[in-house]
C-alpha cells in the first residue's frame, strides 16, 4: 500500500512542471477511499485480492505423524480358503550367500510383479558345517573346511491356486545352481524358530514349576 | 508370460508340501524331489441329474517338464561380460587373509636371504609346520584329481562297418570286411531319452490314438464321473508312462485349454467336441522301472512344431515357458 502511494507521489512532482502549481499541492490530500478506512496494522479481508499471498506452507508434502509405529508387529496367519492357498514360506538356501539373497530378491520381485501379497521377507541365522576329513597317516580327524548354509525365508500371505503354477513353473525354471528352494506352510513352529532362545527365563521358569 | 486359466473345474483342495533342490546331479538326471501331501479334501460329487449335459466332453492332459540339470553354456557377448564383470571384481577386491600371509612368507623369506639377517632379532613366534604356498599347492593338487561328470551323457553303441581291407601288399585283391567298433553316440539325438540335453527342459509327448488317426501330442486322458481333472491328468500320465516315473503337479488349476470339434461325420446330438485341459508337472528324480507303454519322445520347445499339430501348437505354446 506504501509503495503505490510512493509512486503516485513520485509522479505528480514530473507532471508538476506540465501542470500548474495548485495541482501538485491538492493532490497529496487526495487519498484512495479504501485507504482511508484501514490502517496498516489491521489485516486485509479475504476479498482483498492479494489475500494470502505470502502462503506457502500448503504446498511443500505432508509429513508423516511423527508417532512411533509399532515395529514387528505379529501379522496374522491367513488359512486357506476353497481357491487360495494360506500363508506360504518360500524358502531358499544354500552356500553361497550372494546367490542365495539374490534368488530371494528375484522371487520377491516376481510376487511384487504378479500382484501376489507378500507379507514378510527374512533371514533366518546362518548354520556352519564343519567338514572334518581322516588324517592321511593317522586316525585323527582335522578340520577341512567350513560350509555356511545361508537361509532366506519370503513369507507370501495368500497365493491364488490358480496363479501358483505359473508362479512355481518361474521359479524352479530361475532357480539358480547350488541352491535349495522349499516351499511350505507357514505355522506357529516357524515363526517361533526367528526368536533366539533365552535361557535365563528358561531356568526361571523351570524353578517356578518344579 | 502369465498362462491364460479359464476355467477351475476341480472342487478338490490339496495342500502340498514341495521341496525342491538343485545340487549336484547325482545319480540321475533330475532334480530331487520330495511331497508330502498334507490334507486331501474328498471330491464332492455331484448328481448327474444337477449338471446340465453339455455336447462337449472334458479331457485332462498333462505337460511333464524335466527340468534342466546342468547350466547352459553361455553365448558370446556373455562370455565376454562375464569375464569383464570378474576382472572388474578381481581389481576392486581386498586381498584375502591367505593372500596376506603368503606376502608375509614371501617377505619373510626375503628378509632371511638378506645379507644383513640376524636371526635372533626375528620374532619367531610360533614355527609354521606348512608354508603357505604349501598349502596352495595342496590344494592345488587336489583340484587337479576333482573329475566333474562329463557334459553330455553318451551311450556306448556297438556296430558293424564294412571295410575295404587290402591284404598283403602284393595281392591286389580286396574284399569287404565288417569290422567291429564301439563308439559314444550322443544321447542327445535320442529323443526317447530323459537324459538328453541336460542344459534345457524337456516336454514329454506320446503318441496316442485320437479319432481314426495316431498323433503326437501331451498326453491325456477323458474325465470319468466322480473325479477331479487333476486326477484324469494323474491317471493319463500313469496310462502312458512306465511305473516307477515320478511326477509332481504343480497345482489344482489347469494352466492352458484346447478345444475342438469332432470331424461332421464323427459328430452326434450328445457330443460336438472335445475340451483339453493342459495340467504342469515337473519330473521328479525316479528311475524307470520297466519300459513305457506308448512311443515316448522328450522333445525341447523349438522341436515341438516338428509333431503338433498347428492348432494344437498355438495353444499349447502359451504355456511353456522357455526359460
Amino acid at each position: 500500500m506504501n509503495h503505490i502511494l510512493r509512486k503516485l507521489q513520485v509522479t505528480f512532482p514530473q507532471q508538476a512542471s506540465i501542470l500548474n502549481l495548485s495541482l501538485c499541492r491538492a493532490t497529496p490530500s487526495i487519498q484512495h477511499p479504501m485507504w482511508s478506512t484501514a490502517s496498516i496494522n489491521e489485516r486485509q479481508y479475504r476479498d482483498m485480492p492479494t489475500h494470502g499471498i505470502g502462503r506457502w506452507r500448503h504446498l511443500l508434502p505432508k509429513q508423516a505423524s511423527k508417532k512411533k509405529k509399532v515395529k514387528n508387529q505379529v501379522k496374522d496367519l491367513v488359512s486357506a480358503t476353497d481357491t487360495a492357498y494360506g500363508t506360504l514360506n518360500v524358502k531358499v538356501s544354500g552356500y553361497d550367500m550372494t546367490v542365495v539373497e539374490h534368488y530371494s530378491q528375484y522371487i520377491h520381485n516376481l510376487c511384487n510383479r504378479l500382484n501376489i501379497k507378500v507379507a514378510e521377507s527374512y533371514a533366518l541365522p546362518t548354520k556352519s558345517t564343519e567338514v572334518l576329513l581322516m588324517q592321511e597317516q593317522g586316525n585323527k580327524t582335522f578340520v577341512d573346511a567350513v560350509l555356511k548354509t545361508h537361509q532366506r525365508v519370503v513369507q507370501l500371505s495368500s497365493l491364488n491356486a490358480s496363479l501358483c503354477p505359473v508362479f512355481m513353473d518361474v521359479i524352479l525354471k530361475n532357480q539358480p545352481e547350488g541352491v535349495q528352494l522349499s516351499v511350505q506352510e507357514h505355522t506357529e513352529a516357524d515363526y517361533l524358530l526367528r526368536f533366539k532362545a533365552r535361557p535365563e527365563l528358561d531356568g526361571l521358569i523351570a524353578q517356578i514349576y518344579q | 508370460m502369465a498362462a491364460p486359466c479359464r476355467k477351475m473345474a476341480s472342487r478338490s483342495f490339496s495342500r502340498l508340501l514341495c521341496y525342491f533342490s538343485s545340487t549336484a546331479v547325482g545319480s540321475g538326471a533330475c532334480r530331487r524331489f520330495s511331497v508330502t501331501p498334507i490334507d486331501r479334501a474328498t471330491p464332492l460329487g455331484s448328481t448327474a441329474a444337477d449338471r446340465a449335459t453339455s455336447p462337449w466332453s472334458l479331457m485332462a492332459a498333462v505337460c511333464l517338464q524335466r527340468l534342466p540339470v546342468i547350466s547352459a553354456d553361455c553365448s558370446p557377448i556373455e562370455q565376454r561380460f562375464k569375464q569383464m564383470l570378474q576382472q572388474m571384481e578381481l581389481e576392486k577386491s581386498l586381498v584375502s587373509d591367505h593372500e596376506l600371509r603368503l606376502l608375509e612368507d614371501a617377505e619373510k623369506m626375503s628378509r632371511r636371504q638378506a645379507a644383513d639377517y640376524d636371526s635372533d632379532e626375528e620374532d619367531r613366534g610360533d614355527q609354521e609346520i606348512m608354508m603357505t604356498q604349501d598349502l596352495e599347492d595342496t590344494w592345488e593338487q587336489r583340484l587337479k584329481n576333482f573329475h566333474p561328470a562329463p557334459r553330455v551323457r553318451g551311450q556306448w553303441r556297438r556296430g558293424l562297418v564294412k571295410v575295404r581291407k587290402s591284404l598283403g601288399v602284393k595281392s591286389t585283391r580286396t574284399s569287404p570286411v565288417s569290422l567291429p567298433y564301439s563308439c559314444l553316440a550322443d544321447v542327445d539325438e535320442d529323443l526317447s531319452s530323459a537324459q538328453r540335453c541336460l542344459a534345457d527342459s524337456l516336454v514329454l509327448l506320446a503318441e496316442q490314438q485320437v479319432g481314426a488317426e495316431k498323433l503326437w501330442l501331451l498326453p491325456q486322458a477323458a474325465w470319468q464321473e466322480g473325479e477331479t481333472l487333476r486326477q484324469t491328468a494323474e491317471r493319463a500320465l500313469d496310462s502312458v508312462t512306465a511305473a516307477g516315473v515320478k511326477a509332481t503337479f504343480l497345482g489344482n488349476a489347469p494352466c492352458g485349454v484346447y478345444k475342438y470339434k469332432l470331424p461332421k461325420a464323427a459328430r452326434t446330438e450328445g457330443s460336438v467336441g472335445r475340451k483339453v485341459f493342459f495340467f504342469k508337472a515337473i519330473l521328479a528324480d525316479g528311475a524307470p522301472g520297466s519300459a513305457p507303454t506308448a512311443p515316448l519322445l522328450w522333445v525341447k520347445k523349438s522341436e515341438l512344431q516338428e509333431y503338433l499339430k498347428p492348432a494344437y501348437m498355438t495353444k499349447v505354446d502359451r504355456f511353456i515357458l522357455n526359460l
